[in-house]
């Protein structure tokens, strides 16, 4: 694999903020970045389940291989340079369980935690 | 028996002197045992590494190597001293005893920190290579364009 897009929604501050620092970080695997459920995301995955992609965050990979919710922000971790052993160490039986709950409710609240933090406008 | 010598054993000093001298022999080839056994089993580490560039590893190898020798040289010639008069062969074998284990605990100190270094190497160019954490969800058509 040697790039990922990220599907990401541009209408919450947290999600552009994430996008920002994403920009910056050393890469293993290049990230690219389309808007969830827009023009471009819809004619790239004809055959995706666009309505999904709004709820969570996706990433698919150069292949057409997709990963939902926490899977998505495991395989962002594990594109960069310096986070990729974080991604194996939240990834193993003993921590996954929480890192979804954790990432599903980040996910769930971001825009209250957009709010919350003055990320919103 | 000249007076100097006659003195010198009054006092000891000849005894601290070769105490100081074996002190010298034993450290010194103990240093370059293990800097051979470094230099000799971290290669095969290096060259994996460096993804075969022996030349490379060479190089890294023979840097560590020389690094390896002045630490412990350092060591050896600052922890020489012994501050007092060995008088008794007894007092030269403890004295003995005493620097030479300081020595070897520096030694294993620094050669399991080259292990560490060496392994560390290793992990850093099997991550890029790594294989994802997770399965996908699904797998879905890509249009390029």
């Amino acid at each position: 694999m040697n790039a990922l897009t990220v599907l990401y929604d541009p209408t919450c501050g947290l999600c552009r903020r994430a996008h920002e620092w994403l920009t910056q970080q050393p890469k293993l695997v290049e990230l690219n970045f389309v808007p969830c459920s827009s023009e471009e995301a819809r004619k790239r995955y004809p055959e995706l389940n666009h309505a999904l992609t709004q709820q969570d965050l996706t990433v698919v990979g150069d292949a057409g291989a997709v990963y939902f919710g926490p899977k998505a922000w495991l395989m962002v971790l594990w594109a960069l340079a310096r986070y990729r052993e974080w991604s194996y160490r939240l990834a193993t039986a003993e921590l996954l369980p929480t890192t979804k709950k954790v990432v599903s409710a980040i996910s769930q609240n971001r825009y209250q935690i957009s709010r919350m933090t003055g990320l919103s406008s | 028996m000249s007076n100097e010598l006659t003195n010198e054993i009054a006092n000891g000093s000849g005894i601290t002197f070769y105490t100081y001298l074996i002190y010298l022999a034993i450290s010194i080839a103990l240093t370059v045992w293990v800097a051979r056994t470094l230099h000799k089993n971290g290669r095969v580490f290096l060259v994996d590494v460096f993804h075969g560039n022996e030349a490379l590893a060479d190089s890294v190898n023979h840097l560590l190597v020389v690094g390896f020798y002045l630490i412990n040289f350092g060591y050896v010639s600052l922890a020489l001293q012994l501050g007092y008069n060995v008088v008794t062969a007894q007092a030269s074998i403890e004295a003995l005893s005493v620097k030479v284990g300081m020595v070897l605990l520096v030694l294993g100190g620094m050669h399991f920190f080259n292990l560490l270094i060496f392994s560390r190497m290793r992990r850093r160019t099997n991550r890029v290579n790594a294989p994802p954490p997770v399965v996908p969800d699904q797998f879905t058509p890509v249009r390029e364009g």
